[in-house]
């Protein structure tokens, strides 16, 4: 069975809801990035939009976005992976609780609290009474969605699904993850993001929604053959987990035409991505992403929404490349790599239509 | 469905006890573990709740754990009960080629981060605990105690988090990702939620009276509850007796309200006729159903509506065990999994506690005392925020 991603949008710190980064990347010299909000009214009523987090608005109107260039009127699921929810109104009702005390708590920051708020909030938008379910596991969050989406069309449970990879980096966790070492000290470059040579990344915010299904859409932007979750495996592991995916669907490591790596400019965890790449072979393309999108918990949702986004366009043109700068044209299948501190690993394979 | 999957170990921790023996023992002696809050630092004392009686240092001694290591309590617990099944199911000695953990939680390490916010903010003091504040810490934090998983990942759907574990480990299996998956939720008490259904208004001072007229609301419970999954061929060719079918399930979205359920229950109902479609069985062979009974007026009704829906006029015997064990919310539908399971194989149907008088809003009556009834076909049901609504049926192995 061929299942295909047939949309993408994204809303992100590159210009939102288009492809201009694929031209024009803008880039980053902060350590901490907000998204370019788009506007919302073409998604949102104005009045239910002031009533919105920033992440819900992101969420939906991504999810309307990738619905209406898939030419779909309703999803058969809608799932979403999230690394800390809806981090804005929990902050908000422990904030609250820690500083006023247990005895005058409002529930509206409570109720729009838990992870699972994104998924509901798109499916009573969208009146969509599919399949709904929320993924919240640390940097493997967003696969574990498409993973899920993947099973239940391979089982024929449902024939298309709404996934989303969608969070937000508040400035207090932001400032929470500088003290455990995510992000990286003074003004940022390419170049040093490149060099790897200390610890941490920068932030980016992640709102990415895909439209994946059995049909092969006029617009489809790529065939997803696989995805594979992966914990704490050791290299023979996780070679071995490549050469099952390759085998199981007919292709030799030299039909990868381009690797897509989850690389960020932290020297310990690039490092793996690194032996990664010299174990496939030392003469595949690496392409990254994370240099233009910025670093999240759903940041991978990036990684293939850039390469399907590629295989479409039938070019990965050379700011995406890390290890050369001739473009590769007219790719034919990539492989992504993620890993979240070399804890939880994930494999993706997609293929041109 | 092809190829049928069974359940070959289970384990539980709850208000009830730790381990199948002590809920079933509660259960039969018709015991509630609602109660005065004991470990939770709140100042709702006034507030019931179902608390696991351990506190950490037992559990990580329990657990040989050196009392130095960072575990927050949700993890601790999961690894309890995760222990109870990993070990019937003789997971370790004969280990599946691919194992998932598949795990359901909501609150993660929220009880520790709520204690340390301000120190999260302002200093460097507990430091440690930022990294172990998502959902999916706890979740590896549990895979690196056994030492047996392949892949690891965390759902967090609220109530119905447990069931939807099930229902990925279980589609992981059939599609052959995985060859056995350890699925279930893990939630502790903590104050951040405590207060959050408290602002709601729907926590019961008293103990709760699920599908009664008088209900009020419901108790908060803490809890972890495993099942361990893979095919019937797999199960016999490791030579492990399986304990019951997963027979079908599935998931619908209310699509109504964010905290409120719809009139007419279509989420509910949409779960519990998908399960019956995927199990390929009639509404007239369920024997019992698990409901998910919270307490709460909106649960209750829109439940019982769903339920008259899809079974008509011959409703099956029918009750919500919340009363015993508290809403153990990311972890109730697996805590019930295990309770409808050990009612499954145990031939009883457990006591819906403190019911008085039927609803007005629909003509039902839960079984109200401990009966002894053989059971072929039951089927467990789990709402959550969201209209996030869950269904599945185990059915004994023909």
């Amino acid at each position: 069975m061929d299942i295909f991603i047939q949309s993408a949008a994204q809303i992100s710190i590159q210009n939102p809801l288009c492809d201009d980064w694929f031209e024009n990347p803008i880039a980053h010299t902060e350590g901490y990035n907000r998204s370019i909000e788009p506007d919302y009214k073409p998604f949102i009523n104005p009045m239910a939009a002031r009533r919105m987090g920033k992440l819900i608005k992101r969420a939906i109107a991504t999810s309307i976005s990738a619905k209406q260039s898939a030419g779909l009127e309703q999803v058969d699921a809608i799932i979403t992976g999230t690394g800390l929810g809806c981090i804005e109104n929990t902050e908000k009702f422990l904030s609250a609780m820690v500083n006023e005390g247990e005895q005058f708590l409002q529930p509206t920051y409570f109720m729009q609290s838990t992870h699972n708020t994104i998924s509901s909030q798109i499916a009573l938008n969208q009146k969509c009474n599919g399949y709904n379910c929320t993924y919240s596991h640390r940097g493997t969050s967003f696969e574990s969605g498409l993973s899920d989406a993947l099973q239940q069309m391979l089982l024929g449970r449902i024939n298309n699904a709404l996934v989303g990879g969608h969070d937000e980096m508040t400035p207090d966790y932001y400032n929470m993850l500088g003290k455990i070492g995510y992000w990286k000290q003074g003004e940022l470059s390419e170049q040093i993001l490149r060099q790897s040579s200390s610890k941490g990344s920068f932030a980016g915010e992640t709102s990415v929604a895909l439209i994946v299904g059995t049909n092969k859409t006029e617009h489809a932007l790529c065939k997803l053959r696989d995805v594979d979750l992966l914990y704490k495996p050791s290299e023979t592991a996780l070679q071995d987990a490549v050469q099952r995916m390759l085998q199981q669907n007919n292709l030799q490591p030299s039909d990868i035409d381009a690797l897509m790596l989850g690389l960020s400019g932290d020297c310990e965890y690039d490092a793996i991505y690194t032996n990664f790449a010299n174990a496939f072979g030392k003469n595949t393309p690496i392409a990254w992403y994370k240099h233009i999108f910025g670093e999240s918990f759903t940041a991978p949702a990036f990684g293939v929404y850039a390469a399907a986004t590629c295989l479409a366009k039938e070019s990965v043109p050379s700011h995406l490349l890390h290890n050369q700068k001739n473009e590769v044209k007219s790719p034919r299948n990539i492989l992504l790599y993620n890993h979240f501190q070399n804890i939880d690993h994930s494999l993706i394979l997609l293929s041109k239509c | 469905m092809a190829g049928s999957l069974v359940v070959t170990g289970m384990g539980i921790i709850s208000g009830l006890g730790t381990g199948k023996d002590k809920t079933l023992q509660a259960l039969f002696a018709e015991k509630s573990a609602v109660g005065p809050i004991k470990h939770l630092q709140t100042t709702h004392t006034d507030i019931p709740v179902s608390e696991v009686e351990m506190t950490d240092e037992e559990m990580k001694t329990a657990l040989h754990i050196p009392q130095s290591q960072l575990v927050t309590r949700t993890p601790l617990m999961a690894m309890i009960a995760a222990k109870e099944a990993i070990q019937q199911a003789h997971l370790q000695e004969n280990k599946p080629k691919r194992i998932a953990f598949i795990n359901g939680t909501t609150v993660g390490g929220m009880e520790k981060s709520e204690q340390f916010y301000l120190d999260f903010l302002g200093n460097e003091n507990h430091k440690e605990f930022i990294a172990a504040h998502d959902c999916g810490a706890g979740t590896d934090a549990v895979a690196d105690y056994f030492g047996i998983f392949d892949m690891t990942t965390t759902i967090s759907t609220a109530c119905s988090s447990a069931i939807n574990a099930l229902i990925i480990g279980a589609n992981l299996i059939r599609t052959g990702k995985v060859d056995a998956a350890v699925v279930g939720g893990t939630e502790c008490l903590s104050k951040f939620h405590l207060n959050g259904f408290n602002t709601l208004m729907i926590l019961d001072r008293e103990t709760c009276k699920p599908f009664s007229k008088n209900h009020v609301g419901l108790n908060l419970g803490e809890g972890a509850a495993y099942l361990v999954l893979e095919k019937a061929e797999a199960a016999q060719l490791r030579g492990v007796q399986p304990l019951c079918e997963l027979n079908g399930y599935a998931n619908f979205c209310d699509a109504f309200h964010q905290t409120a359920t719809s009139p007419n229950g279509q989420g509910p109902y949409l779960a519990m006729q998908g399960a019956l479609a995927d199990a390929n069985l009639q509404p007239s062979d369920i024997d019992y159903i698990s409901c998910h009974g919270t307490g709460t007026g909106n649960n209750d009704s829109t439940e019982g509506i769903a339920i008259t829906r899809v079974f008509g006029e011959h409703i099956p015997d029918f009750s919500s065990t919340k009363a015993f064990t508290g809403h153990t919310t990311s972890a109730a539908g697996s805590v019930e999994a295990v309770i409808s399971i050990l009612a499954l194989q145990n031939n009883f149907i457990p006591a819906n506690l403190n019911f008085s008088e039927k609803m007005d809003e629909v003509d039902i009556t839960p079984v109200t005392k401990t009966k002894r009834k053989d059971i072929q076909h039951v089927m467990n049901n789990s709402f959550g925020f969201g209209g996030n609504d869950s269904s599945c049926i185990f059915s004994k192995i023909k």
